[in-house]
């Protein structure tokens, strides 16, 4: 690989919530980009390159919808590639352009995530929309959506393990609990275990509140290399420099029923672990719970989080429910995971959750979060982690602060 | 200085739009056929921001766009949807045979059908399975989206096919009422319909063996 470095100069977040009639779906691009290019001290006109990371075509009913994005924030006719992974898009957004950076395809490159999930349909049809990420011809017509999958999933956990709800509660908890810290956040609440246990059943074992959101918002990172930074950025010399040094991608097979045992069967995601060993591998990280100060983890529901803290080396397989029940993962815990609020907490607008999970990584590193949901800056290393399907695309990042 | 969420974090960001089959013709609607509501947005960010790029503390930034309209834009699509190669599966359910697909190379046996095995690149030989085997995990559903025609609660079940390697997925019917009933590791078969079905994937589900 080439020896150029790849830097996260800034990120923008237009407010994720459960409905954003104030404006459409380019409009939240456009705010969040108009914050990325002052909190990255750039011009857009500097620019190089776009990666556009939405997800799904049905929800705005606009196909080229990264087209529109692109003229709107006057980046043509500069080049644009889209970026689909489910909900990894904005992960492998990210990935990309590392990727289009460091191959000297271009210097600098911005990333616009978005989707437009909130009320847009009835939730009952974004239920429909979302349930054709599952395989539609074996598992869409027996009636199966992605609430019921992860269920069965959790359900082979709680087999293997004897994990308890309460344990996963515990997630839910917590991810609502540091979205009080986050002015972004679409559900900052303060609840208790019992309130998650006793929240409407939906599908066995998870409740109403171990769900994440449907979101709408946007989101939006600029990336560059060190020689454009220093001609182009003025946040250059007045910000802590975060560098991107891993990254991985793992697959799996669409439906479950097809993988293989004993690992991952269908407890566990085995997707994570492919990616997160190549990310550690190229950031030189042996020892990830010790090395990283916090983590955003794809909480779709409130049992993935402590199975993709497996899964990624964050602790042992079937450790995590102990180590929830022990704050190891809270704010002030030994690893701070999704101190965003995560889905849970934050939102989850599918295009833009991988790249809201790149921006909460900068700005806990830069240390200029909220000192309330700051984490501990020990090593400088943090990383996230964004999946779609169930753990069917998986891309892990991981950043450091180099000042 | 429009409301903030901030002010009450718990509630919902805006109060509950009216749905737009509910407004009444003529004066909500104006001229225009179509279903359509006007009205005045909330600024979505509050002014307590940790960090305002914008400098929204001092003005709403978007004050002279906070009219807006939503209209209702209706569309119907119906396909031609192909099987593909997997065909032969659901027309051998209307015969009430199960049948999956064995790789001549490495003998693996796929409960839900390939024509090529994966793991190989190798074309694939039909086998017929008993239609027996073990739940390997399930979910109960007290909610489905109201598109998918199942009665609640609904039981998802992912079943170790005997003669397979892989699971399949199909719902688990005729349980009775007892929920703690259904136990990871219990045996089930396939059952076929008498009726008539939406789709050929319907014509068989599980049940208690």
């Amino acid at each position: 690989m080439s020896d150029r470095r790849v830097f996260v100069l800034g990120g923008g977040i237009s407010k994720m919530a459960a409905e954003r009639p104030d404006g459409n779906i380019r409009d939240w691009v456009v705010e969040a980009v108009m914050e990325a290019v002052v909190d990255a001290g750039v011009e857009i006109a500097d620019i190089d390159h776009a990666t556009v990371s939405y997800f799904s075509d049905h929800f705005d009913k606009q196909l080229k919808q990264g087209a529109i994005f692109h003229d709107c924030v006057g980046m043509c006719p500069k080049p644009n590639v889209r970026v689909e992974g489910g909900g990894g898009t904005g992960g492998l957004a990210i990935r990309n352009a590392y990727a289009y950076i460091k191959s000297g395809l271009c210097d600098s490159m911005i990333v616009y995530g978005t989707e437009n999930m909130g009320r847009h349909v009835p939730s009952d049809v974004a239920q429909q929309f979302i349930a054709l990420a599952s395989d539609t011809d074996w598992e869409v017509q027996v009636a199966g959506f992605y609430i019921a999958y992860y269920a069965m999933m959790m359900r082979a956990h709680m087999d293997m393990y004897g994990t308890k709800e309460e344990q996963f509660a515990l997630v839910s908890v917590k991810n609502h609990r540091n979205a009080i810290y986050n002015e972004y956040a679409q559900s900052p609440m303060k609840i208790t275990v019992d309130d998650v246990m006793n929240s409407p059943l939906i599908t066995s074992p998870y409740k109403v509140l171990d769900n994440c959101l449907l979101s709408d918002g946007a989101s939006c990172l600029i990336f560059a290399t060190e020689e454009w930074a220093k001609a182009h950025s003025t946040s250059w010399h007045r910000k802590p420099r975060i560098e991107m040094v891993g990254t991985g991608c793992g697959t799996d097979y669409m439906r479950l029923a097809d993988r293989p045992y004993p690992y991952p069967g269908i407890a566990h995601f085995r997707s994570k672990r492919v990616a997160s060993e190549q990310a550690f591998k190229m950031a030189g990280i042996k020892n990830p719970a010790k090395e990283l100060d916090c983590f955003e983890v794809h909480d779709a529901y409130s049992g993935v989080e402590m199975v993709s803290c497996e899964d990624i080396g964050l602790c042992g397989l079937g450790q995590s429910g102990k180590l929830y029940e022990e704050g190891y993962f809270d704010l002030g815990g030994e690893l701070p995971v999704n101190t965003s609020g995560g889905l849970i907490g934050m939102g989850h607008p599918v295009g833009a959750t991988g790249v809201n999970q790149g921006i909460e990584v900068l700005k806990q590193l830069r240390q200029e979060v909220d000192p309330r949901r700051q984490a501990k800056i020990i090593n400088g290393q943090g990383g996230m982690d964004s999946h779609g399907g169930t753990g069917t695309f998986v891309a892990i990042n991981i950043f450091r602060r180099v000042d | 200085m429009a409301k903030s969420v901030f002010d009450d974090p718990q509630k919902t960001l805006y109060p509950k739009l009216p749905k737009i089959a509910d407004l009444a013709p003529g004066k909500d609607r104006g001229l225009v056929s179509t279903k359509l509501h006007v009205f005045k947005a909330d600024d979505p960010v509050g002014p307590k921001l940790h960090w305002d790029p914008i400098h929204r503390i001092d003005q709403d930034p978007w004050k002279d766009f906070r009219e807006i309209m939503r209209v209702e834009w209706k569309m119907e699509i119906t396909y031609r949807h192909c099987l593909g190669k997997y065909s032969k599966f659901f027309i051998e359910l209307e015969n009430k045979k199960f049948l999956a697909t064995e790789c001549p190379k490495c003998g693996f046996v796929w409960a839900i059908p390939r024509p090529v095995c994966p793991d190989c690149l190798a074309i694939t030989t039909w086998k017929e399975l008993p239609g027996t085997g073990t739940l390997a995990s399930y979910s109960i559903s007290e909610f489905v989206p109201s598109f998918m025609k199942v009665e609640i609660p609904y039981v998802l079940a992912m079943v170790k096919m005997d003669g397979a390697d892989s699971l399949f997925t199909h719902q688990l019917r005729n349980w009775g009422t007892d929920r703690t009933k259904i136990k990871t590791g219990m045996p089930i078969k396939v059952a076929y319909t008498k009726e008539p079905v939406v789709h050929p994937m319907l014509l068989m589900w599980f049940e208690p063996a």
